[in-house]
């Protein structure tokens, strides 16, 4: 029953006008919404690193707080996590409290005061203050020093101080202070020089601080004083370095080095660590030296480090937390400087010298008392350790002689050293794919251009499917084989596995020979067109005779061991899990990818071309090699492109057949750690939005980019390919 | 030589020989994963061997290596073979496996007698049955002859058998929805009925533990072949064959068995041993949302490049960036799902809906939802590109004469420009399917388990869980071989697994191309 009233199919045309309109919306939205969430990939990543190239900044807040009670005698000044403040005036008043915007401050009546017997009579005349220590380090000037311990906030429990004789006489001018399970050692200077070293056992958690310490003078004198919390002093004086180790019975001499020709040294600091050492001098430069291991000079100097100015260091203050220190001089700059990246940030201090400064614990503020009141400065330096040098050069990093490009991600608390060398993670992704292009690439050309050009139709059309199917072959079973039968095989059999890269081509010679001179009858039975399949059982043999005979062969060449000769002679490491497994396995995987695209580059040539080769003599060889190849090259090439792309990226069959070891060698048979398989391996346990996060996903955007490019230029290719097989069609 | 240079010389030959090394190759793999996987479910013989010094040993045959560095030095050349047994008893030898020189072989015999039983603990044992004991008291001993003392253990086995699955289903369906119904229920159940599902849950306990005593009742005497006795519990044997005494036939129903157990059974023995089932399960499962996500959306993306968008630069730039995608190494799919799905949208979903499970994350963590959403993602380039071609194909015509016919763009399209894609639709799939199924990397970052032996769909509202993490065959192969602790004992695990996962992504791929050919073939008629 159609109504064909003019009012209903009017209705309905205007149904069904608008439902074409809405359907086209709905396309509309939903394709670009779909294209766009794909291409967001590339968004994604880029925002997220992003962050890694954020500059550092050390920002004050403005205008300077008006400077709480005692600021002009303060000895000790100590900021907690809560934002409250802790003063000491050098004469023993303390102050506890908070100092609000406009100044006002909390709990302003707490204006207390040491017991006088604490510091019997004197007054402080320097401090060791690491916000970490387990006791805080009183230096006073009647050649006595304060020890007080503190509580696990870090709040000094003044009830349970002890004094205890440093100089005989002479004030106390600079300590420093390092603690490890066992043993404190608190190192002092006085002015002119002498340095005088106390060492005591931990105390307990209760507060005691036990026995009475140890007191040794070291026969050297001293302007500048560095500890760490392995007992390692460095004494520094004029230009030179000297290098004691407490942790010993007595204090031992391990060397010392001359640091700086013609400056002065001026400021010394261990970094978070206690590995790197900052020395600052008097022309205003700043170098790292790094504790070495073993006998060799006690410090190895790093480059170094590039400095804003020529005014002489006056401090270094290392942050609590990371690798980072805030260094002041004398022209009223101030710098922050990563151990390995160097100096990330250059500004102008407040004006004059500090009276104290503090920074939280959290080590994302900075308390600063001056002349013009308390600054508090926020210190924005969350991925400092990263810079393009860093990622790409080699660097000195702690626990080395010289400087190496390193890749240890997954490190964890302040004590071991992030290595984040990108450079190691490229080249084995580059290693692993140049190998598997290595093997696959010969193979897959010889396959296509086999059966582009001399494969029975009949036998094409199985066998193309085939190889394609090896396409859907999983990585991981691929890394399973290559990780766990292929590797342990080829290192015990290793001189077949070798001698088999010699004797198949040259099998497959002789297999030619003995073809074309055998008699007419066998070869119409074996035709060319099916040699693919029937040089199979040829090349099993092959296989089997090379393994066989190769025992004997690696006896009479290789003394029986060809991997110890390799080790013997060309200093070649031979691990099970290396690159030319990955190379083997990786290059199995792309062979379809470079076979099907380079097949189809060399079918579709019009078939005009090798016809007419032929028809003017030239043999199918000849007709292949200098006129259908260079025709399909750009075809060709793209399919090695892309093949290299998929190489690239590929992530099980390099976790599972590599050792996944970050070292950079040409060798073929060490292992690798390739980009992808990284990402695999540490991902899952890195912190959200920490430096080594962002760090992988830098990575992750590098594999993406580089893929993404190759694999155009490839399309682009392919595309000028298609048009030129148009014209040539166009002209014949 | 002359013949041969005239004609085309070596080089067609060593092109020839590129495809047959390719062939090899594939042969080799496909043989070595057959027979491997397959054999590892044999029963094979257990070799009774007697050394030179008169110990002996009892153990299945594994593979023999020659080795030859070290014995250069000292015996003057000649290779030196060393066979690996398994010979089990790991509780009362302190390990699985024996190397033993094959010189120092005298005799090998496999007597009829030996058994093999494959226990929850300690793995399999290899020796004598020497008695069997009911609550203690002696039932019968070897003297009343080896077959008897064997027929009643089977009797008892399958006694056991039958109380262990009336354990699990007590655990199931009695213990676990109480246990749930307690714990969610909290205040809101009033005191009375809280009362009443305390004491449910308390006797089905007390079933369970009837059960347990049941299963306690029988226990084995073992005995080594170097005669060392064992008691042994017989509610913690799973299975006892006889290799020696068993026909190709009952060998061949063994294996079947076995066979059945591994692709029925979850894993056991931190993934050492023990059946895959949930794998198998996660696997279909998350291929199977993958493709119901990938398919609408790919499509759609592709009918808008093709059929509604102005053809132009922009939309030529963009289409070359999608089929660059497929390109892009899957690896930065599984950081893209990690960041953006799991961090991103799971962590939100965490903080709007499921704020009182926090801090432990619901969807903020790996699931079966993000595993699914990612290899969408990742396949969707190929579905895009394959539906656009078939799309490209269908003649300017087609669409011209529904046109002229007065339908709108919109009913071309449904009726005429969709019905001819389908194959080319169909084909994308497939190719997708076949690419997510074999894909591990992403998935490490994404939500695959180490061992997740629930399977994520069962009868708990909402039915579904998208949010459990799941097992899957590809990370489960990974696991088992690379991260467990022997490799050895591994090894016959893996190539299963990885024979087993080779026929699961032929099967989707085979079932994808019928299905294309059948909807091609119906397509055919009306249209050409």
């Amino acid at each position: 029953m159609i109504d064909f009233s003019p009012s209903a199919t009017r209705l309905r045309r205007r149904l069904r006008h608008s439902r074409d309109r809405l359907a086209t919306l709905l396309i509309s939205a939903g394709g670009i919404g779909v294209i766009a969430a794909v291409l967001a990939i590339g968004v994604f990543l880029t925002l997220e690193v992003l962050p890694l190239l954020a500059p550092s900044r050390v920002t004050a807040e403005s205008p300077a707080r008006p400077a709480p009670p005692l600021a002009e005698s303060v000895a000790w000044l100590r900021a907690d996590a809560r934002g409250g403040l802790t003063l000491l005036a050098d004469d023993g008043r303390l102050w506890q409290g908070h100092v609000g915007e406009t100044g006002e401050t909390g709990m302003a009546d707490q204006l207390d005061r040491l017991p006088a017997a604490l510091l019997g009579g004197q007054s402080i005349s320097a401090v060791a203050a690491d916000a970490s220590a387990p006791l805080l380090a009183l230096g006073l000037d009647g050649s006595e020093v304060l020890l007080v311990p503190r509580a696990a906030s870090g709040e000094p429990q003044w009830s349970h101080a002890r004094r205890h004789s440093l100089f005989a006489g002479t004030p106390v001018a600079g300590l420093t202070f390092g603690s490890d399970d066992r043993h404190w050692w608190l190192a002092g200077h006085d002015r002119n020089g002498r340095v005088a070293v106390l060492r005591g056992a931990r105390a307990t958690d209760d507060g005691n601080l036990g026995d009475p310490p140890q007191r040794f003078t070291l026969p050297v004198s001293a302007s500048q004083l560095a500890l760490n919390n392995a007992g390692r002093l460095v004494v520094g004086d004029g230009q030179r370095l000297e290098v004691w180790a407490l942790n010993g019975e007595t204090p031992r001499h391990l060397g010392g080095v001359r640091a700086l020709d013609s400056q002065r040294i001026t400021a010394l600091a261990y970094l978070v660590g206690g590995e790197t050492l900052l020395v600052g001098d008097s022309g205003g430069g700043v170098r790292r030296w790094l504790n070495a291991r073993g006998d060799r000079a006690p410090l190895i100097g790093a480059e170094p480090y590039s400095t804003p100015s020529q005014a002489a260091i006056t401090r270094i203050a290392p942050l609590p937390d990371r690798r980072l220190a805030l260094v002041l001089d004398a022209a009223g700059g101030m710098a922050l400087y990563q151990a390995v990246a160097g100096r990330r940030w250059q500004g102008q201090a407040p004006d004059g010298e500090p009276l104290a400064l503090s920074f939280t614990p959290d080590g994302e503020r900075l308390w600063w008392l001056g002349e013009a009141g308390l600054t508090q400065f926020a210190i924005d330096a969350e991925h400092a350790e990263v810079s393009w040098q860093t990622l790409w050069t080699p660097i000195l990093y702690e626990g080395h002689d010289e400087p190496q490009q390193r890749w240890q991600g997954d490190v964890s608390g302040v004590e071991s050293e992030p290595r984040f060398g990108l450079a190691p993670l490229a080249w084995g992704t580059l290693k692993a794919a140049a190998w598997a292009l290595v093997f696959a690439v010969p193979l897959a050309l010889g396959a296509a251009i086999h059966s582009a050009s001399y494969m029975s139709t009949r036998l094409r059309a199985r066998i193309k499917p085939t190889i394609e199917l090896m396409e859907a072959l999983p990585g991981v079973v691929i890394g399973f084989i290559a990780g766990l039968v292929l590797a342990p095989y080829i290192e015990r059999h290793l001189a077949g596995a070798l001698a088999l890269a010699v004797v198949l081509p040259l099998g497959l010679l002789l297999g030619g020979a003995l073809w074309s001179r055998s008699p007419h009858r066998l070869r119409e039975r074996l035709p060319l067109g099916w040699a693919g399949v029937w040089l199979v059982p040829w090349l099993a043999l092959l296989v089997w005779l090379a393994l066989t005979l190769s025992p004997t062969l690696e006896t009479g060449l290789f003394a029986g061991d060809l991997r110890a000769w390799l080790q013997a002679r060309l200093g070649l490491d031979y691990a099970a899990r290396n690159a030319m497994i990955v190379g083997l396995a990786m290059g199995f995987a792309v062979i379809p990818t470079i076979y099907s695209l380079a097949e189809d580059a060399l079918s579709g040539l019009p078939g005009s071309l090798g016809e007419g080769a032929q028809a003017l003599g030239a043999t199918r060889w000849q007709a292949l090699w200098r006129v259908l190849l260079p025709a399909a090259s750009p075809g060709i090439f793209s399919a090695v492109m892309i093949g290299a792309g998929r190489a690239i990226g590929e992530t099980m069959i390099v976790l599972m057949a590599t050792g996944n070891t970050a070292v950079m060698s040409w060798s073929p048979f060490e292992g690798l750690r390739s980009i992808a398989a990284n990402i695999a391996i540490e991902l899952p346990e890195a912190a959200l939005g920490g430096t080594h996060y962002r760090l992988l996903l830098l990575s992750a955007l590098l594999l993406f980019v580089f893929t993404f490019c190759i694999n155009t230029l490839a399309e682009l290719v392919r595309m000028r390919l298609k048009r030129r097989y148009r014209r040539l069609e166009a002209g014949a | 030589m002359k013949r041969w240079r005239r004609g085309e010389g070596g080089w067609p030959w060593l092109a020839a020989g590129s495809v047959a090394v390719s062939l090899l190759m594939v042969a080799a793999l496909v043989a070595l994963l057959g027979a491997r996987g397959l054999a590892h479910f044999w029963p094979a013989d257990v070799e009774l061997v007697t050394l030179s010094d008169g110990s002996r040993f009892a153990g299945q045959r594994v593979r023999h290596v020659e080795t030859r560095a070290e014995t250069q030095a000292k015996a003057g050349g000649g290779a030196r073979t060393q066979v690996l047994y398994l010979t089990g008893n790991r509780d009362l030898d302190g390990q699985y496996w024996r190397w033993v020189d094959a010189e120092r072989i005298t005799k090998r015999e496999t007597p009829a007698g030996l058994i093999v039983l494959e226990r929850q603990r300690w793995g399999e044992f290899i020796g004598r049955l020497v008695a069997l004991r009911e609550d203690g008291a002696t039932q019968l001993t070897r003297d009343a002859g080896d077959d008897a003392l064997w027929q009643a253990l089977q009797a008892r086995l399958a006694r056991v058998e039958a109380l262990r699955e009336r354990r699990e289903w007590l655990r199931e369906n009695r213990v676990a929805p109480l246990a749930r119904r307690l714990a969610a229920g909290g205040e809101a159940d009033s005191q009375s009925q809280h009362a009443e599902l305390t004491a449910q849950l308390k006797a089905a306990r007390a079933r369970i533990a009837d059960v347990q005593r049941a299963l306690a009742r029988d226990s084995l005497v073992l005995e080594s072949v170097d005669g060392r006795r064992l008691a042994q519990p017989l509610g913690e044997v799973l299975a006892a064959w006889r290799p020696n005494a068993m026909s190709p036939f009952a060998k061949l129903a063994s294996w079947g068995q076995r066979l059945w157990a591994f692709l029925s059974e979850g894993p056991r023995a931190a993934n050492g041993a023990g059946g895959v089932w949930p794998a198998i399960f996660g696997t279909v499962l998350m291929v199977l949302l993958m493709s119901l996500i990938v398919t609408p959306f790919g499509v759609l993306a592709a009918v808008y490049l093709n059929e509604v968008a102005r053809q132009g630069p922009l939309i030529s730039l963009v289409r070359i960036a999608v089929r660059n995608l497929a390109g892009v190494p899957s690896i930065v799919y599984g950081v893209f799902g990690l960041g953006v799905l799991v961090y991103g949208i799971g962590g939100s979903l965490d903080q709007w809906l499921f704020s009182e499970a926090l801090p432990s994350p619901t969807f903020g963590t790996g699931g079966l939802l993000w595993a699914s959403l990612t290899l969408a993602l990742l396949t969707l380039p190929v579905v895009i590109v394959a539906t656009e071609e078939g799309l490209a194909r269908i003649p300017v015509h087609q669409r011209e004469g529904a046109l002229a016919l007065g339908a709108t763009r919109y009913e071309t399209l449904r009726h005429v420009v969709l019905p001819m894609a389908m194959p080319a639709m169909l084909t994308g799939v497939i190719l997708a399917v076949a690419r997510a199924a074999g894909e591990v990397a992403p998935l490490m970052l994404v939500g695959a388990a180490k061992l997740a032996p629930q399977v994520p769909v069962d009868g708990e509202f909402p039915f579904l869980h998208l949010d459990s993490k799941f097992m899957h065959l590809g990370y489960h192969l990974y696991n088992v071989g690379f991260l467990g602790g022997d490799v050895e004992r591994a090894m016959p695990l893996v190539y299963a697994i990885a024979l087993l996962l080779v026929l699961v992504i032929a099967v989707l791929n085979l079932t994808a191309i019928f299905l294309r050919h059948h909807l091609r073939a119906r397509h055919r008629g009306p249209y050409r």
